[in-house]
């Protein structure tokens, strides 16, 4: 019985530790969807074809690491996107040209560590082959470096400039028409020092429920204060609007609900996977203990001949089951740290936090465990007939 | 009115009649001797009278009380105030010494008490044994440690099954003149099945029994 009680407690203190830490976790682990906010200028459209394109300023872009969820700002990467002529040989193509940073660290405000920002952070699953580009190189697109017979190490000109190519990207998106510089190469070559006309942001988030939904601006100051200290994608953009001037920071939604759908989905699955430990456990503690209540008919028909009534004798068998509960709940503690560690380290690569909070779940789950279980078996086994156990056992 | 009045008692098994419409009285502070084959209804006929069994007809009453009328849990609490048990299995809780499986009915009475645990033991002859389990004890001392457990709370009656089927004749002797000694000084009511005429001699009145019937009741002089 303690064995069921302590595999059953173990079972469901590892789920609930792993509930606890898995979101962390996984949350980390779909970093790698790529950016979930996207900062843009507030205003473009109407005032771009007038003349009037805005850009982000460059300067701001470590501020991001200044807002109440820095922590959770996992990547950042600015983009610079501006039309250009590219030249090879007798060919020649307008082109939309990118500067950015592949990977860049950046000195964190106040500290005296540094933050690793650029493509790499944002974007992981980008294939380059060949190197990243320097002051003087480019990367080019796949599809546009086939489309003009352009291969790595050879030279192309950008309005008029000569660079040589680095590296050919493949993203299997739009990337793979462009051409990539380094951001303060493509600020130089458009006149727009300080300037870039997009970032990126991968932060981890709280997954949105239905309050994340709720218009700020009808709340009230109360919902306010819970929503913007709540990790949800929309706060965190909302952190990061008021930290780059005149711009406009948007979840990137297709990422944000997929990751918040998989996490939700992920911590149903832990739930019901430990009501289904504790109700497997009570279920093996109630088969052992009708085993063994039968085994003892006869001392509980030897009670009710000596006057016991059906409240005293419960009171004997749970105060048992009470014992083996608590046992079992310390055994399955035990247990469940190793479990917790084990899994941790296989899975996540990585440590899992231990709980001494949960030691008190873990006895709970294991009294409830020994308490269900054996209900059943001690009410069944009180209806017995003294005369009928008494007369068996001579 | 009757201590222990038993009217028309009869009771039916799926495929057996045990008792066929039984009456008697007891009156109070007698020593009754049950005789009678296996399977002529007197341990059927006792387990009635303790309440362990009901009738599939009739009636007891005990000290004016109906038992029919009595819940399972009140029952026990009338069996607790008012009757203790002496089996010919000892029937003892093999993991409780002596004064524990004694101070096992003060639990089930009301609360235990150890010092009075051990004096019903010294009583019985078994100071000496108090903290040994069934397991080290002799047929006659389990069967004393039964008489101490039946009589802790000061029942009215003892009911006896047998008490001494297990036993060797000094042993059955012993017991007897225990259960004598005791009966002469706190003068409750004994009803004891045996089937041994040496036994059933130690009672103030003999019934019969055959065929779920009481065939003879007879008077006996000690």
């Amino acid at each position: 019985m303690v064995v069921s009680v302590a595999m059953g407690t173990a079972i469901a203190t590892s789920l609930i530790t792993l509930s606890l830490d898995i979101k962390g976790k996984v949350s980390r682990e779909l970093r790698a969807f790529g950016a979930n906010i996207t900062i843009e200028p507030k205003v473009e459209g109407f005032a771009d074809i007038a003349g009037q394109k805005r850009y982000l300023r460059e300067k701001d872009i470590i501020k991001a690491k200044t807002i109440f969820w820095r922590h959770n700002i996992l990547g950042i990467a600015p983009f610079l996107e501006e039309k250009a002529k590219i030249s090879f040989q007798d060919r020649k193509k307008d082109v939309t040209i990118v500067g950015t940073w592949f990977e860049k660290e950046l000195p964190l405000p106040g500290e005296k560590t540094t933050f690793r920002a650029g493509v790499s952070t944002v974007s992981p699953w980008w294939d380059i082959k060949g190197r990243t580009p320097d002051k003087s190189s480019v990367v080019l697109g796949v599809s546009l470096a086939e489309e003009l017979g352009i291969k790595q190490g050879e030279e192309v000109l950008l309005d008029g400039k000569p660079y040589v190519v680095s590296g050919i990207l493949s993203t299997g998106g739009k990337e793979d028409e462009q051409v990539f510089l380094d951001l303060d190469v493509a600020q130089e070559l458009k006149g727009l020092e300080g300037a870039v006309s997009r970032v990126l942001v991968s932060a981890l988030t709280t997954p949105m429920d239905d309050f994340a939904y709720k218009d700020p601006a009808t709340m009230s100051r109360k919902e306010y204060e819970k929503w913007y200290c709540t990790g949800y994608v929309t706060s965190i953009a909302k952190q990061l609007e008021e930290v780059f001037k005149g711009s406009r920071a948007k979840p990137i939604w297709h990422v944000a609900e997929t990751e918040g759908n998989v996490l939700e989905r992920l911590s149903i699955l832990v739930y019901l996977l430990t009501a289904a430990s504790l109700l497997a456990a009570a279920l093996s503690m109630s088969t052992t203990m009708a085993a063994s209540l039968l085994r003892r008919l006869d001392e509980i028909g030897l009670m009710k001949s000596i006057g016991a009534d059906s409240f005293k004798i419960s009171i004997i068998f749970l105060s048992e089951a009470f014992i083996i509960g608590c046992v079992g709940g310390l055994v399955g503690y035990a247990i469940s740290v190793g479990v917790v560690k084990f899994i941790g380290l296989k899975v996540f690569g990585a440590v899992l936090e231990e709980r001494v909070l949960l030691l008190p779940v873990a006895l709970v789950s294991a009294l409830l465990i020994a308490a269900l279980g054996s209900l059943l078996p001690i009410r069944r086994a009180l209806r017995v007939k003294p005369a009928v156990v008494l007369k068996e056992a001579r | 009115m009757e201590f222990i009045s038993v009217k028309d008692v009869v009771k039916e098994y799926e495929t057996a009649v045990a008792l066929r419409g039984v009456d008697m009285d007891v009156e109070k502070g007698r020593w009754v001797s049950i005789v009678g084959p296996s399977g002529s209804g007197k341990s059927t006929l006792l387990n009635i009278i303790g309440g362990l069994d009901s009738p599939t007809k009739g009636s007891v009453f005990i000290d004016g009380v109906d038992l029919g009328s009595l819940s399972e849990d009140a029952m026990a609490r009338f069996r607790r105030e008012n009757i203790g048990f002496v089996f010919q299995q000892s029937h003892l809780v093999p993991y409780l010494t002596s004064v524990e499986n004694v101070m096992l009915a003060q639990y089930f009475h009301s609360i235990t008490d150890e010092a009075e645990a051990v004096e019903a033991l010294n009583r019985v002859g078994l100071g000496h044994r108090l903290h040994h389990r069934p397991s080290q004890l002799s047929g006659g001392e389990q069967q004393r440690v039964c008489i101490a457990r039946a009589l802790i709370n000061s029942p009215k009656i003892l009911l006896a099954d047998e008490p001494t089927g297990n036993l060797d004749r000094e042993n059955t002797r012993l017991i007897l003149e225990l259960l004598k000694k005791l009966h002469s000084e706190e003068h409750f009511t004994i009803i004891l099945v045996t089937h041994d005429p040496f036994v059933s001699k130690w009672a103030e009145r003999l019934l019969t029994m055959e065929d779920g019937r009481i065939i003879k009741d007879e008077p006996l002089y000690c």
